[in-house]
């Protein structure tokens, strides 16, 4: 080959290499960055007035005058609007009550008519809602249509029909619009206070309430005509209502929204540190949180004294042999064992095989399985990293074996065996699939602080809640900045304790140079 | 700590006489040595046996399943109806969609993973690949609920409406350069063999523009094929795929690293002084040298692909059928760890049950083949130990 194509293919190597590196590095910008930024929304973001008088209610965290006067602010805001659909709805009662008069002279007729209208009219009743007298008018236009024999009466009946189907499509338009409007700015004033918690209160957040109004001012429809894919189409809610007093309705709540509303910057820390209402449509991830720093530290218990152990055996004792070796083999094994396995084996020996329940202790039993190769592997390295000539000064003194590991050679390894440990904590944190069977619950009650009283509940865990409200919750759409704050949570959890690892191990080698030399 | 420190000075202050120990201390001494030492042997053993248990088991809670149905339908049919009536367990589908996602995985990560050790090892100054280390280590310390969640929610709106153009441009940037090359290398090697100057260059030149030439046409036809493909959905083989290759990256470089590292200093600068370029040297003499590392290293990037389950979970689309055609990577899949994980939860009400039996059988199959890979390379390793020991 010319030399010139060997310098091109030892360049394109080079590049390659390169290249790969470059699409490494921007394959974790990809998959951070928009993490952490709509994760970051959980907590910093434009909290509407529904979201202060959320806390106060319900967190009774706020001022509660404060919050007053500005609910005095909202009303004269939003009464404009209230007051436009009742007009709306006193002008479709008028409507309703001008049919009284035609349909009492029906009611008036001998005949089959005559019968059938009166045992309807019966059925009218004022205190019924709106909806259903309409309703209950308009199966009697129908019904008659069938009964017609005349053609004066048919004309007159067709005039009443078309009357009620109009009346109808308002009111049924309207109750949509209402519920829209529900939506973004909470029960209108005079209502019945809903069940629902998520019912109770209009937009939290500014960037959900700007997706709300445009639910308000616009209806979504799917347009079919172009065939095969369905295309979405945006049709604007004010045609229905074109010439009725809620015409002005839509610019005005366009205009005012912000009036209504009320929103500023808001620095919600307590995403962190309050429980979830309504499964995560309000509040923060506090119980998740508390069940991974559980299962974590729980698996940190029983895994870390038996890999240090097994660690301190392997590199102190340890005579070169087939046990020895058979031994390790095994330890590698486990450590290629899939998690998901760890969980069968969870559910099937601790939970069907020994009967514990499903719970904390379950969790974090099967989670120490799971970190305990890397354990004993990092434990190890780091006593066998501690200067021989510490352990010979120590037996020249004339301690024995035991004492010189114990208090020579496990000290100086100390740092190390915590980096590994710090470690594991966050594989620990992050594991799914061990949890699924053996201690995650995606609703439970909120852990108890005290760690005693937790070993048997089932708990919310921030792995296994992310993947349950991704796939399973039926508002995902609403709640997309929780999931994206969880999942920046857990990274950030776990590459806080990685960095602590770094940070400790860096000092640990800079130790070691600095006693070497 | 204190109470050692009082017994050292209190050792000090008594007559050396007193230093002796009595046979019978000396004795109990022993004992109690001997006494921890088995303790510690014991916990060691346990610790260690752990996974001899948890095999046990697993094989004892998947025998029942085999003992019902048989082995026939497992393993050959693609019928998957566990709570049917009568129910269909066989894992064909499912089998082959680890197998798919797997490959995709290695197909992804390993020339990837292979080639930023190279250059992590060889090209990189120490001091930069220093600082680039922590990024392979925080691509590891992702949780893979973490990278489930990106594949769901943002690779796959992304896939199913960008699929195609996105494809497109992988296919651009990975192709264009490497055509390129190649082209230039054929036309060397089909006119190495003519002595003639002038007819040489004329030959290479005509080689050139026909091989140039056809493989332009190559790159825009496949180019063009995909970007006009449609992808129905972003829950797919090649979603997963990816993202578990992006997964497998960590493993694969820190270990092929280690693996190119071991080899030593003489062996490239002996090739050097040949007057081998660099790439010449690690192809040729490092990369064989390490040839067992880096085995090593896509091995246990199989195994991470094939245990892992979130990603797949959240993201593969969980299909439990065959692709058509069958290595359609375009469609959903469904792997082993997913079925085990979705499946669970309903079967577990009726422990006993084939159902829950056969979520077992996979188990195990996933366990063997973990199993199977950790016994190669650890053949492998002792294979290169005895290998180094003789060199010396």
């Amino acid at each position: 080959m010319k030399i010139t194509t060997r310098k091109m293919l030892d360049r394109s190597f080079s590049s390659f290499g390169l290249f790969s590196i470059v699409l490494m590095i921007l394959a974790l910008l990809v998959i951070l960055v928009p993490i952490f930024k709509r994760g970051s929304t959980a907590i910093v973001f434009n909290g509407t007035v529904e979201h202060r008088r959320f806390l106060l209610e319900r967190f009774e965290r706020g001022d509660e005058q404060e919050m007053a006067s500005e609910i005095t602010a909202i009303q004269a805001a939003q009464k404009p609007v209230y007051d436009m659909i009742e007009h709306f709805e006193n002008r479709q009662r008028k409507y309703l009550d001008a049919l009284n008069e035609p349909l009492t002279k029906l009611a008036k007729r001998s005949d089959s008519i005559g019968r059938l209208t009166k045992r309807r009219l019966k059925r009218l009743d004022k205190n019924k809602p709106f909806l259903t007298n309409v309703k209950t008018i308009q199966k009697l236009t129908d019904r008659l249509k069938g009964h017609v024999d005349s053609d004066n009466i048919q004309a007159e009946i067709e005039q009443l029909d078309a009357t009620i189907q109009k009346i109808e499509t308002q009111t049924k338009n309207l109750v949509e619009l209402k519920e829209a409007i529900r939506e973004l700015l909470g029960p209108a004033p005079g209502e019945t206070r809903p069940v629902l918690l998520r019912k109770q209160y209009g937009q939290t957040r500014w960037d959900r309430a700007q997706v709300k109004l445009h639910e308000v001012l616009y209806i979504e429809k799917w347009d079919y005509s172009n065939e095969g894919m369905g295309r979405k189409v945006f049709e604007p809610r004010v045609e229905h209502f074109r010439g009725t007093e809620i015409e002005p309705l839509f610019d005005y709540m366009e205009t005012n929204t912000e009036a209504m509303l009320r929103p500023q910057l808001t620095f919600y820390w307590g995403f962190l540190t309050d429980k979830s209402m309504d499964i995560h449509i309000f509040g923060g991830i506090f119980p998740e949180l508390l069940g991974t720093v559980y299962l974590t530290l729980g698996a940190i218990l029983f895994a870390v004294p038996m890999g240090v152990i097994a660690a301190i055996y392997f590199s102190e004792y340890a005579r070169p042999g087939i046990i020895i070796s058979f031994l390790r083999i095994c330890i590698s094994t486990l450590a290629g064992v899939p998690s998901i396995v760890f969980g069968m084996f969870g559910l099937a020996f601790l939970l069907n095989g020994c009967h514990l329940p499903k719970g904390v202790l379950a969790g974090s039993l099967t989670l120490a399985l799971v970190i305990l190769p890397t354990i004993i592997r990092s434990a190890e390295e780091a006593i066998r990293a501690v200067p021989r000539t510490y352990r010979e000064a120590a037996l020249s003194l004339g301690a024995s074996r035991w004492r010189t590991v114990v208090t020579v050679v496990i000290p100086a390894a100390l740092p190390g065996i915590l980096t590994g440990t710090v470690i594991s904590m966050g594989r620990a944190a992050g594991e799914t699939a061990p949890i699924i069977f053996t201690a995650a619950a995606s609703v439970a009650a909120t852990l108890s602080l005290n760690p005693l009283q937790v070993w048997d509940q089932p708990t919310q865990a921030l792995s296994w809640n992310i993947y349950n409200l991704c796939t399973e919750h039926e508002a995902a759409n609403e709640i997309q900045h929780v999931l994206f704050g969880m999942t920046a949570t857990i990274i950030l959890v776990v590459l806080f304790l990685n960095l602590f690892a770094i940070i400790l191990r860096a000092r640990i080698s800079k130790k070691l140079k600095g006693e070497t030399t | 700590m204190s109470v050692t420190v009082l017994k050292k000075t209190s050792i000090l202050n008594t007559p050396s006489d007193n230093l002796v120990l009595s046979s019978r201390a000396n004795l109990a001494q022993n004992i109690l040595a001997w006494i921890g030492q088995s303790f510690l042997f014991l916990v060691t053993a346990t610790a260690a046996m752990i996974v001899l248990f948890i095999i046990f088991y697993i094989a004892k809670n998947a025998i029942p399943f085999f003992q019902i149905q048989g082995l026939t339908e497992f393993f050959t049919s693609a019928e998957w109806y566990p709570s049917g009536d009568p129910p269909a367990f066989g894992v064909l589908a499912i089998m082959l969609g680890s197998t798919l996602v797997t490959l995709g995985a290695i197909v992804v990560t390993v020339p990837l993973g292979v080639a930023a050790a190279v250059c992590l090892s060889d090209i990189l100054p120490f001091s930069i690949s220093q600082t680039i280390k922590p990024i392979v280590e925080i691509l590891a310390a992702i949780p893979s609920v973490a990278y489930g969640f990106f594949a769901l929610v943002i690779f796959a709106p992304l896939l199913q409406e960008e699929g195609g153009r996105l494809l497109m441009v992988g296919w651009y940037l990975l192709a264009v350069p490497f055509l390129f090359i190649i082209t230039i290398v054929i036309s060397e090697m089909l006119t190495f063999k003519i002595t003639h100057e002038s007819s040489r260059k004329t030959a290479r030149t005509a080689a050139l523009f026909v091989l140039g030439g056809s493989f332009i046409a190559l790159l825009i036809f496949v180019g063009n094929t995909l970007g006009n493909l449609t992808i129905t959905t972003g829950t797919n083989a090649l979603n997963v795929s990816i993202i578990l290759g992006i997964m497998a990256l960590p493993t694969v470089v820190s270990v092929s690293q280690d693996a190119l590292q071991a080899v030593g200093r003489e062996l490239r600068d002996a090739s050097y002084a040949l007057g081998a370029t660099r790439a010449e040297t690690l192809i040729k003499v490092i990369m064989p040298a390490a040839s067992g590392g880096i085995f090593i290293a896509v091995l246990l990037g199989i195994m991470r692909a094939l245990g892992e389950t979130m990603v797949v979970w959240m993201a593969s689309g969980n299909a439990a059928q065959i692709p058509s055609p069958w290595f359609n990577y375009l469609q959903p899949v469904r792997t082993l760890t997913a079925t085990i994980a979705g499946d669970m939860g309903e079967a577990d009400q009726v422990t006993g049950s084939s159902r829950y039996h056969v979520l077992f059988a996979m188990g195990l199959i996933l366990l063997m083949f973990c199993f199977l890979c950790n016994l190669v390379s650890e053949w492998i390793v002792s294979r290169q130990r005895k290998k180094l020991r003789g060199e010396n």
